[in-house]
């Protein structure tokens, strides 16, 4: 019996056919007390969830449905370190890479020395590359450092150091991707060998994407240094689980942080993947980013259930998809620190729970994943916007922003600091009237212009639900509280869809038939097999 | 004359000296951390060649008096001298604060320091407005006298200046200067007046001009090597030329000192604070940090990339000879590299040792001893920093014998390679000897 033919589903779908279906989130905001009881805070984060389509019998059903489908012991099942990541038989134990030996238990307990050794290794590199004594071929300090490394290996470090931009580095970061060769040959045009160090970042040092871009990175160091051996001593840092493949590839022992196969890519940044996010604001305060993480971590396992913050976004979410039919999320952070925020979503989102199959091997009967996607929100507002006021689908949104910027001097009353202060409040004040619209629509609109909008194309449906996360600051810490919030929030979807968060066996047929095509393009006789369409294709491309 | 010298450092002290060297009555007043006490006892805040003994003779023979209360000071002098640190202006505001509310005559201040342009006319409107608020009528002028003196000859630099610029338009002020003057510029005429804020800015100009030339000579070192040629022969070549002359031509391991690198710095910030161009001082500087660490990056290809276990000799710690005095000095950067990279330092200087002792503190990695040979046992290379006379002619075979690995790197260019290669010595200096 799947999900959908359960007691407590059964008893959402009344709920919503018999008036909460089409209930119109004005209306709701009648109750006065609405706001309080449909918030939530937890230190540095407030989480406003009360413009959504819900009442207190909605949140009551939906915590019924979360008992039925045994969510407290999956959580337990999560951070004890069980097998929870059942088709590949392993735990996904990142909440173990930030508990810094505090309240674990199971295998989260018996991983925590390997844990900090790792980090203290990385402690040791960070120290070194950031104290401007790691030295390139010619014996000048390494300035740039540059991270190969694609989805987890690339968005986690992308998206916080971005984050972090206000805080000073003492080495310049780069990132490269892309497994064409754009990224890499446009940011070597502008970096010298003699000071650039590369962090190949792979979690099964196979990633073709990775290690083409590390050949290319390997051949432009050739152009200056003879020695293939301090190539790989002085300017490649390997992080990965396999200690042996990077060895084959030539980076020596000293040069290998390690993590593990229990680390899923998309929740890696809190490992020694983390190391472009170390290089940029030092050991200490990559700490406090694991701390914020554990927070969230201690948070998820001992709040009950209705004021569990991931859990209860979690379950507005499935009410949204499931019983609203909304099928598409936007992510909308208030600041442009927070520009990759949205990708990193994406993949942490969509990777997770982007499955149609339970559990037991049976194909779902009911909706999972929402499409996700985002942008900074006062970008968005002069691009995609107008589909989310006046389109024909229904969208949930969450808006991010920050309470305050911590990168203003209190008191200080310089330029910089005025237009910062006033801008920030511009950006907050688009970000609160945002929410406002596409939750009133026409309501929104005060009495004495009513009269201006009066006319088709001016009116504003609303009803749209929306989530608001403020955070105190954008700091290591509230990020790590976000991430992790994020990434418990999606083990709620998948634990009340009865699917695997942890795999993706999506994205392994593709990476196969890629090398058939690339051996298709190199001798164009193997396309004969192909369909005409691909055949055609390659044909162009075939030299 | 009566003159009060505000600030007791090198620039200060060898003022004082001086001035009562040639019969003037002068108070030193301390401004910082120095204190009374100890220069009564001659204890020196600097170690510069002549400096104890002049001092000495001047407080003995009673014209010259240290004192710690300001108040002495504003009453005793018909001059202030300002001498104080180029990053330390706010001790100089704070004189001018206290000689604006108490002076009771006409002052005369002269400012010796190396301060921002346009900080003496800042400092005599300051006067001016306190002596107005008093209801005091007195006149008062702030003088720029740049001082040219450099460690290691400071008493020469200022008893025999190849100029003195006075930075004024005030005439009275000038007629006394130009007296005060007098017995340093007796044999012609080396007075240049201009206005006060040309004459600061001079100062720096000449250090932006000097410090130019000392990273452009290294670059040029530095790219002869990727030729094989020896930039001493390039040197006579070019000093030659009258157009260049000969000074501030020696390619080295970049420069150094309290100062001189500071005074630039300074200037470049306050140049970009306003949005200005100063891009190519900028590079100056940065160039001459990564100088600093040439013989670190010589070390480092020679020994493969791999310092681990090494024991090196260092010779000099001083950012220049004859002087006790390590800041901004390329040792330091030097020395911090090479321990870094896991190696064990030995390191022998005339003077400086004490001074680089405070600086390095209880960390690990560097010995110091009292005689350069002894910095040889057993070591794999020996680097030379500092240009001390005494290294010039040192004991070839002795070295030999002791060093566990016959190798130099000269960063003062004071060796000939085919001499040292006769005794068996790998030789590496800045755009000469081996390359490497």
């Amino acid at each position: 019996m799947g999900v959908e033919q359960s007691p407590a589903w059964q008893a959402l779908q009344v709920h919503c056919d018999s008036g909460m279906g089409s209930a119109h989130l004005s209306a709701l905001f009648n109750e006065v007390s609405r706001t309080e009881q449909f918030s939530l805070e937890l230190e540095d984060l407030y989480v406003d969830f009360s413009k959504n389509r819900i009442n207190e019998q909605t949140l009551s059903l939906l915590v019924d449905l979360a008992e039925q489908q045994k969510l407290p012991t999956a959580i337990q099942a999560l951070l004890t370190g069980e097998k929870v990541n059942d088709t590949e038989g392993r735990p996904a134990l990142h909440t173990a890479l930030r508990a810094d030996g505090q309240a674990v238990s199971g295998e989260a307990a018996k991983v925590q020395p390997e844990v900090e050794q790792a980090l203290q290794k990385m402690a040791v590199m960070a120290d070194k590359i950031r104290a401007k004594h790691w030295r390139g071929y010619s014996g000048k300090p390494i300035t740039d450092v540059v991270n190969i490394g694609v989805g987890g290996s690339d968005l986690g470090p992308l998206m916080i150091t971005h984050s972090l931009q206000t805080i000073d580095s003492p080495v310049n970061l780069h990132f490269i991707s892309s497994i064409d060769g754009t990224q890499t040959s446009n940011l070597l045009k502008s970096l010298k060998q003699e000071t650039t160090l590369f962090i190949l970042a792979s979690k099964s040092f196979t990633t073709i994407d990775t290690l083409s871009n590390a050949e290319t990175a390997k051949d432009w160091l050739q152009e200056c240094i003879e020695d293939d051996a301090v190539i790989y001593a002085q300017h490649f840092i390997g992080v990965s689980t396999k200690p042996d493949k990077m060895t084959e590839w030539g980076i020596p022992p000293e040069n290998q942080l390690l993590f593990w196969d229990w680390v899923g890519g998309r929740y890696s940044l809190w490992s020694a993947i983390g190391l472009p996010i170390a290089l940029k604001i030092g050991m200490p305060r990559f700490r406090e980013l694991l701390q914020g993480a554990h927070i969230m971590d201690q948070h998820f396992a001992t709040a009950p259930l209705a004021k569990n913050i991931p859990v209860v976004l979690g379950l507005i979410d499935v009410w949204n998809v499931n019983f609203l039919n909304i099928h598409d999320k936007a992510i909308l952070p208030y600041d442009a620190r927070l520009k990759y925020i949205p990708s990193y979503l994406e993949q942490l989102v969509m990777e997770s729970n982007g499955k149609s199959v339970a559990k037991s091997g049976e194909k779902v009967a009911y909706r999972t994943c929402p499409v996700l996607w985002g942008e900074v929100g006062p970008n968005a507002q002069h691009a995609f916007y107008q589909l989310l006021h006046q389109g024909t689908q229904a969208v949930m949104c969450d808006f991010i922003a920050p309470v305050e910027r911590d990168d203003i001097d209190e008191g200080s009353q310089s330029e910089r600091n005025e237009s910062l202060r006033h801008q920030h409040q511009l950006a907050m004040a688009n970000c609160f009237a945002q929410s406002r619209v596409l939750m009133l629509g026409d309501d929104a609109i005060p009495d004495a212009l009513k009269s201006a909008f009066d006319s088709p194309f001016k009116h504003y449906p609303g009803n749209q639900p929306s989530n608001t996360i403020l955070m105190k600051t954008i700091s290591p810490k509230t990020l790590g509280m976000l991430i992790a919030l994020y990434e418990h929030k999606t083990y709620v979807e998948g634990v009340i869809w009865d699917i695997n968060s942890f795999d993706q066996w999506g994205v392994e047929l593709g990476k196969l038939i890629a090398k058939e095509a690339y051996s298709a393009i190199k001798d164009r006789t193997l396309a004969e097999g192909f369909d005409s369409s691909t055949k055609a294709l390659i044909d162009r491309v075939a030299k | 004359m009566k003159v009060s010298v505000f600030g007791c450092e090198l620039s200060g002290l060898v003022t004082a000296g001086l001035l009562a060297h040639t019969g003037n009555e002068v108070m030193a007043l301390p401004v910082g951390n120095v204190k009374v006490d100890d220069l009564e006892k001659g204890i020196l805040p600097r170690q510069e060649p002549g400096l104890d003994q002049l001092i000495a003779n001047q407080y003995q023979e009673g014209r010259l008096t240290f004192e710690a209360d300001w108040q002495a000071g504003i009453v005793h002098g018909n001059v202030y001298i300002l001498s104080m640190p180029s990053w330390r202006a706010d001790r100089a505001e704070r004189v001018i604060e206290e000689i604006g509310k108490t002076a009771r005559k006409d002052v005369v201040v002269v400012n010796q320091s190396t301060f921002p342009v346009g900080t003496a006319d800042r400092f005599q409107a300051s006067i001016k407005l306190a002596f107005a608020q008093r209801g005091l009528v007195a006149k008062a002028a702030v003088v720029s006298m740049p001082e040219f003196i450099s460690e290691g000859s400071a008493i020469n630099d200022f008893s025999k200046p190849s100029r003195v610029i006075l930075g004024s338009s005030d005439q009275d002020a000038i007629r006394l200067l130009r007296d005060l003057m007098r017995p340093f510029n007796h044999v012609t005429d080396q007075v240049k007046i201009m206005s006060t804020r040309a004459a600061e800015y001079t100062k720096y100009a000449v250090n932006a001009l000097l410090a130019t030339r000392i990273s452009l000579v290294n670059e040029l070192a530095n790219n002869a090597e990727h030729y094989n040629i020896d930039i001493e022969e390039v040197r006579q070549g070019l000093g030659s030329d009258s157009r260049i002359g000969f000074s501030y031509l020696f390619p080295g391991c970049g420069f150094g000192g309290p100062n001189f690198a500071a005074d630039v710095e300074t200037l470049v910030g306050s140049l970009q604070s306003k949005g200005y161009d100063a891009d190519l001082l900028k590079v100056v500087l940065e160039n001459n940090e990564i100088q600093k660490e040439v013989l670190f990056r010589k070390a480092w290809r020679f020994f493969k990339n791999d310092l681990r276990g090494l024991k090196i000799a260092v010779w000099g710690l001083s950012f220049k000879p004859n002087t006790a005095t390590v800041d901004n000095s390329p040792s330091v950067k030097t020395i911090e590299a090479l321990v870094a990279q896991g190696a064990e330092v030995v390191a022998y200087d005339p003077k400086a040792g004490p001074a680089f002792a405070a600086y390095w503190g209880e960390k690990p990695g560097v010995t110091l001893v009292d005689n350069m040979y002894d910095a040889l046992q057993h070591v794999d290379a020996l680097m030379i920093l500092t240009e001390w006379r005494r290294f010039w002619s040192p004991d070839y075979d002795r070295m030999f014998e002791l060093m566990n690995r016959p190798v130099i790197f000269d960063g003062r260019n004071i060796y000939e390679h085919s001499v040292l290669a006769e005794h068996g010595f790998r030789y590496f200096a800045i755009g000469r000897g081996e390359v490497i």
